[in-house]
């Protein structure tokens, strides 16, 4: 990623991926600009993928591919043209897509995933692939999928008629710029000692007016809400035995305390900051709490006892329990985000309010990193391999990072059946919105991927036999439901999802292929970028209904 | 060679061919070779203005949707836009190159796809939308709209629904419309006066938050408040006349350089040349993978209801990717008092001793009226038309209470680009 000009001014590159750096910014493109994707058949749905990768600037790509290109790819495909027929696939598609985007660097492979596997299987073993991540697109035969490595990224993707089905299988991510809407976090029940000063001073006669020594009406409709709200709280607990208002009923109480204290007699007859911290009150008014993903990650065993060759999140992870733990730092909360909103107020009372949170939020990520660095230290590792900068960006998102456990694809695969993945789909099978479920698009899928693996061709290909494969796609359906002990049967909506199958014969429609690429490229830049949160670790989408649904097989 | 033998056709052809469990039985395999063969002229809006006050979307699916119709078998597809293409478009406006930029998007993009895709005609047109009229508009079995502005969407639907007129073939034409922001987008499907319209859902946006003057100019607290005074307030005072062009670097690097200055002096931080083009332009994030999402789904339902090969979506899909994939499709509903599709009926007061002839003249006459010409329709019966005045003649002379009932809606169409309703009540 090349730098800012000087002046501030954006260099040429910066112009180029000007919308995307807004939503990724230069650490996203620079992990986006290391990765390697390796594309497992060019069929209409993996160029199109791909070509969602190449535009955005992905380093490199490779496509695999056994096929020569054919007069019906043309119908399917955008990167083919008539030149190319004839010709081999990976190569023609690999060249029409490499030609979007001159910052990226395109190659191929006539081969197949089948034979790669035993003839080259140093690709696919972690410690010596050149990819960092593999996309694979439908048909493949589930044997093949079986062997894939769950350490490097996968996303394994069908695209046949109108369905679309995306299995996700990556190694454990760690997400810390999750990108939440807000990360705000004022600390209304749990001020520290200076914000409670700042509060006290700043509100000195704040109910009394100019004429008796108080605020003038100026000053009083400029007192930020935040400050507002520190001291009514403090004068309510005072009548309510040091309690804050908990429930709906005291907080409806507290807030009309607060507003009979607004002066009225003021232009427009209501003051704006009073009125935003009436609004305030519902959201804000609680113990600063730590969120159930949060500590998902606090108890994972990775941070819990961190050992010297996990990445650093681990090591900060772990820096922020000591420090939640501590009573000397933390003492039970979090580290500070620091993020502050904008509110009412004069322009110098604001900054100096803002940097009550934000000076708090530096000495706790000061503190988190002497614990991280003592910890590297007894690791044996350089104590200077984690920054402060790294820190701080940690525990701005403290509360909102995530921690994603795949499950490997051969728990969804095995026999007998694995126990959450019965469940998973008996839940979905059983529950109210069965009829509307996606969940049929899977056993449908499903019975394909059956399909295709024992039988090696595509149910429905020709029309004659249309009857007869879709009493066999039936029979694979069934036998899968009974691996997973449902006795319901097929149910009319997996039948007819399986016809939807049958009709579709392998052939892709452009406009689902089109949006496979599109959905399972924003998955795979959440995957390489490590912001926002990708799918766990199934999405399938039903393009006559137009929905989308999430399962975790 | 027809469209079946087409082998490029092979497997759009064979699941048309075939009828779904889902599919319309009204949908015949004919109907949907001869809607993807030559019969079916789909138009494709664009335009993006440099006018534009209230950018909703990020714009740009044009490329994905002229890509999308000529790989779904279409093969006459008119395309407006009177954009010219920018270095920043190529991050996912994939038919551009950086060769194309200052070009226009609509003239390249047409020559890239015939190019790529042998037998699809693409008709550009570079220019103003509002010189066409309604017979431009007829000659469409349906319309996609990639806007990235309000003004624009409402333009077209409005026009697309007080088009309909169920004495005109042709007359009723449904418009498709995709938007996105960063990993979020929607699409929908307006059936123009059957189902809502985009004016029906305009209380769905949420107006953009105004900062007030009074901070601007006085009590500054974000980098954003440092970056509009510059822009609003003080290229105004300090360049009196000159405009303020978004798009020339050197304007921006003046307003960025004063908002620094102003910053510091208020000890706020965080102001970049980056924040200070995206606040004064009014950029929205925009990606690749999202454009092609909603683009998909926009000809995924337009190739459904033109060959009926499976029933549309209920007519509203919100796409969210930033957190897993959360859909959320939903039947948004019509509503009533619409000003566009709505169009409740006005109380009018008329004396039911008046003639036809009376009525016809007071309608020309009452100020807030103003109908000249008009054509009259109670329940489904005509009461009068002005196109075929010789027809009626000898009616103009009944009385009012003879042939309507008080209480009764009347509809009214003129030369006037809308139909207007009125319940009749009669003066005692
Ligand atoms: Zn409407």
């Amino acid at each position: 990623m090349a730098c800012t000009t000087p002046n501030g001014a954006p260099s040429s590159k910066e112009k180029k991926y000007d919308r995307q750096l807004r939503l990724w910014g230069a650490n996203g493109q620079n992990k986006l600009e290391a990765a390697h994707i390796a594309l497992f058949g060019a069929s209409a749905t993996g160029c199109e993928i791909l070509k969602n990768l190449v535009l955005p600037s992905v380093g490199k790509f490779t496509i695999i591919d056994d096929k020569i290109v054919t007069e019906a790819d043309l119908g399917t495909n955008f990167f083919l043209d008539e030149e190319s027929v004839g010709k081999s696939r990976a190569e023609r598609t690999a060249a029409l897509l490499e030609e979007l985007n001159p910052d990226v660097k395109g190659a191929f492979m006539n081969d197949s995933l089948s034979n790669l596997l035993s003839s080259k299987p140093e690709l696919f073993k972690p410690s010596t692939s050149p990819f960092t991540h593999i996309i694979v697109v439908s048909p493949f035969s589930t044997p093949d999928i079986l062997q894939l490595s769950p350490e490097i990224p996968t996303f394994l993707v069908h695209s046949l008629g109108w369905s679309i089905v995306l299995r996700i299988m990556a190694p454990t991510r760690c997400i810390v710029e999750t990108h939440p809407d807000s990360l705000a976090d004022l600390r209304l029940f749990n001020p520290w000692e200076e914000l409670t000063a700042l509060a006290v001073e700043k509100t000195k006669g704040l109910d009394k007016r100019a004429s008796e020594g108080g605020m003038d009406n100026y000053e009083h409709g400029h007192v930020p809400y935040v400050l507002l709200l520190l001291k009514y709280l403090d004068d309510w607990k005072a009548e309510h035995n040091g309690q804050y208002p908990s429930n709906y009923k005291e907080k409806n109480e507290f807030k009309a305390m607060l507003l009979d204290k607004m002066r009225t007699d003021v232009p427009g007859g209501s003051e704006e900051n009073y009125e935003e911290a009436a609004a305030a009150i519902m959201k804000n008014l609680k113990q600063a709490d730590i969120s159930s993903d949060a500590k998902e990650v606090l108890e994972d065993p990775r941070c819990i006892n961190p050992t010297a060759d996990l990445e650093n999140f681990w090591i900060i992870t772990n820096a922020v329990r000591q420090f939640r733990d501590s009573p000397a730092q933390g003492a039970g909360l979090l580290p500070l985000s620091g993020g502050f909103p904008d509110m009412k107020a004069e322009s110098k009372s604001y900054v100096e309010l803002q940097n009550m949170y934000r000076t708090r939020a530096q000495r706790d990520a000061a503190l988190v990193l002497e614990n991280a660095q003592a910890t590297l230290s007894k690791l044996g590792r350089d104590p200077e391999s984690i920054t402060l900068e790294e820190v701080s960006l940690f525990t701005k998102h403290s509360n909102f990072i995530r921690r994603i456990n795949y499950r490997p694809l051969t728990c969804e695969y095995s026999l007998p059946c694995d126990d959450h993945h019965r469940r998973t789909v008996i839940d979905a099978l059983n529950n109210w919105d069965t009829e509307e479920s996606l969940i049929h698009d899977y056993i449908a899928i499903r019975a394909f991927q059956e399909y295709y693996s024992t039988i090696g061709r595509f149910p429905g290909a020709e029309d004659k036999g249309l009857k007869k494969d879709q009493e066999m796609l039936e029979a694979f359906a069934g036998d899968y439901l009974k691996t997973l002990d449902y006795i319901g049967g097929l149910a009319d909506r997996t039948k007819n999802l399986v016809q939807e199958v049958v009709r579709a014969g392998g052939s892709e429609l452009h406009v689902i292929a089109s949006f496979a690429g599109g959905m399972v490229a924003q998955e795979i830049v959440k995957v390489i970028t490590q912001q926002y949160i990708p799918v766990n670790n199934t999405v399938i989408f039903d393009g006559i209904q137009s929905k989308t649904a999430v399962f975790e097989f | 060679m027809t469209f079946a033998e087409e082998a490029k056709w092979a497997d759009l052809n064979r699941i048309l061919s075939r009828s779904g469990p889902f599919t319309d039985p009204d949908g015949t395999y004919e109907m949907a070779k001869e809607m993807i063969l030559n019969s079916c002229k789909i138009l494709l809006y664009t335009v993006q203005t440099k006018l534009t006050i209230h950018p909703r979307g990020a714009g740009g699916l044009g490329c994905e949707i002229l890509k999308n119709l000529a790989l779904s078998g279409f093969t006459d597809i008119h395309v407006i836009d009177m954009d010219t293409i920018d270095v920043s478009n190529l991050n996912r406006q994939f038919l551009f190159r950086q060769a194309d930029v200052g070009k226009p998007k609509a003239e390249v993009a047409a020559r890239f796809v015939m190019n790529r895709v042998k037998g699809c005609k693409i008709t550009p047109y570079y220019g103003a939308i509002q010189d066409k009229d309604n017979d431009y508009y007829m000659q469409f079995k349906i319309v996609i709209c990639g806007l990235d502005s309000v003004e624009a969407r409402r333009w077209i639907n409005s026009t697309l629904c007080k088009m309909v007129d169920a004495n005109i073939e042709n007359s009723f034409v449904p418009l498709i419309d995709g938007g996105t922001e960063g990993f979020k987008g929607q699409s929908r499907i307006i059936l123009p006066t059957v189902s809502s319209c985009y004016e029906c859902s305009l209380d769905m946006l949420t107006p953009p938050t105004k900062v007030p003057m009074c901070t601007l100019a006085s009590i500054p607290r974000q980098p954003a408040h440092c970056i509009e005074w510059a822009s609003i307030l003080e290229w105004p005072r300090v360049f009196k006349d000159k405009k303020l062009d978004n798009d020339d670097p050197e304007h921006i690097q003046w307003l960025y350089e004063q908002a620094l200055a102003r910053a510091a002096e208020y000890n706020i931080t965080g102001v970049t040349y980056s924040m200070t083009q995206g606040v004064v332009k009014n950029i929205i994030p925009a990606i690749a993978s999202t454009n092609a999402i909603i683009a998909a789904s926009c000809c995924n339902e337009a190739l459904k209801i033109l060959t009926l090969s499976n029933p549309p979506m209920s007519n509203y899909m919100m796409y969210t990717g930033d957190v897993g994939v959360y859909t959320h499709t939903f039947e948004h509903e019509r509503k009533v008092d619409c000003p566009v599709c709505g169009n409740p009926a006005t109380d009018l007061e008329i004396d039911p001793e008046w003639t036809l002839q009376d009525f016809i003249d007071h309608l020309a006459a009452k100020p807030d009226l103003q109908i000249k010409k008009p054509n009259l329709k109670r329940n489904h019966a005509q009461l009068y038309e002005h196109d075929n005045a010789a027809e009626y003649s000898t009616g103009l002379d009944k009385k009012m209470r003879e042939m309507v009932a008080e209480g009764e809606e009347l509809e009214v169409r003129s030369e006037l680009p809308f139909v207007s309703k009125f319940s009749l009540v009669f003066k005692k």
